[in-house]
């Protein structure tokens, strides 16, 4: 059993003298969904190139996390990696895209710009300043653009909030954001121990108040009135 | 055609063009009302033939209440460029459109309308290219304001 016991922490336990499967069903699905996490590759800028070609590719190979099912749908993806600079016109149909994906949904923000508009903060007349004005955010990965390492620092933070997360009883209470800064010279432990503090901090955010909070719901139902739902 | 002999070309073609100074090619300026005439003169005269318009664009001279209309001119059999410039009060932006003479000029005048808010006379389908049907203003210009735009902190 040692072998399951390390693939299923948290379902087999080593006891002396043995191992015992414990029934805990919340541990399980969060495995298996932290495990499979397909990706919605929103990509608008040149983060893009980073956060969804080069990972992707086999050098960095974005397969090693289980995520490298970029279907390129939203109704078979997880979770959505905003890449780039979200303008007003585009916002609706992010937000559209958004609720088109099952639940449970997680959004990544890679970058400056979807972060919180980056260089285009100022004087400018249709930048929208972070994308969480449209959706809720999960996980930020600050850089400009991101380095790949970054984005699966980033991806192992939202594997790590899966895993500490929702429960059957609480479905869509999550902690809150989780900036996933790169340092440098950064060591597994060290990856371990900030990610605990991070996760551990008394943080909890619903994510269907949340959503349900931003002025983008009505500019969605604007655009859809106007663009789709012709009787 | 080298650039002097190319501006001389186009005054004598348009006696009321002007060589406009500051500039890293050839150019010569024109009032607004000569603009369409010497679009299609520039495009059928054979020595010139320009047939490219390959850009267009607008500048906003706020301090001296104009704005100042640029579009750049290739010739695929000669190879020489021009640019061509005109001036419209920054009251009321009214010029002739060249979408006839150049069909590209069709949507590349539309995005200056969009963005700079010059109207072309009988431009065929004037409307907004990039920005929202029911934008109010337009954004380029050096005086616009809205409730989303943040300024720079002090």
């Amino acid at each position: 059993m040692g072998l399951v016991t390390d693939r299923l922490p948290r379902v087999v336990e080593n006891i002396p003298g043995g191992s015992i499967l414990i029934t805990s069903l919340d541990a399980f699905i969060n495995w298996a969904r932290r495990n499979s996490l397909w990706p919605l590759a929103f990509g608008t800028k040149c983060c893009a190139i980073e956060m969804l070609m080069a990972t992707g590719a086999p050098h960095q190979d974005l397969s090693r996390f289980g995520a490298e099912v970029a279907r390129q749908s939203p109704r078979q993806a997880d979770f959505m990696v905003v890449a780039g600079a979200i303008v007003k016109k585009m916002a609706p149909r992010l937000r559209m895209l958004y609720e088109q994906m099952a639940e449970p949904r997680y959004v990544i923000a890679t970058g400056s710009c979807a972060i919180s508009g980056g260089p285009f903060m100022y004087n400018s007349y249709t930048i929208v300043r972070g994308v969480d004005e449209v959706v809720p955010v999960d996980v930020y990965v600050p850089g400009c653009p991101p380095r790949p390492e970054a984005f699966f620092w980033g991806l192992m933070t939202l594997q790590r909030m899966i895993r500490e997360g929702e429960s059957i009883a609480r479905p869509n209470i999550r902690r809150k954001p989780v900036m996933a800064a790169l340092p440098q010279g950064i060591k597994p432990e060290d990856f371990r121990e900030e990610v605990r503090r991070l996760l551990e901090a008394e943080n909890e955010v619903n994510v269907d108040e949340a959503a349900a909070s931003k002025i983008w719901l009505e500019k969605v139902d604007q655009w859809m009135a106007k663009h789709l739902i012709k009787p | 055609m080298d650039g002097e002999a190319l501006n001389q070309a186009v005054i004598a073609l348009e006696p009321a063009a002007a060589k406009r100074e500051k500039a890293d090619r050839p150019a010569v300026q024109v009032p607004p009302e000569k603009l369409a005439a010497l679009a299609l003169a520039l495009r059928d005269e054979p020595a010139l033939a320009f047939d490219l318009l390959l850009d267009h664009t607008a500048i906003d001279w706020i301090a001296e209440e104009r704005f100042e209309l640029v579009y750049v001119l290739y010739s695929t059999v000669h190879g020489h460029y021009l640019m061509v410039t005109t001036s419209v009060p920054r009251g009321a932006p009214v010029v002739p459109t060249v979408s006839a003479v150049w069909p590209i000029a069709h949507w590349q005048e539309r995005e200056v309308f969009d963005l700079m808010g010059i109207q072309y006379d009988d431009h065929p389908d004037l409307r907004r290219l990039f920005l929202e049907d029911e934008w109010q203003g337009h954004p380029l210009r050096k005086d616009y304001k809205d409730d989303h735009m943040l300024g720079l902190p002090k």
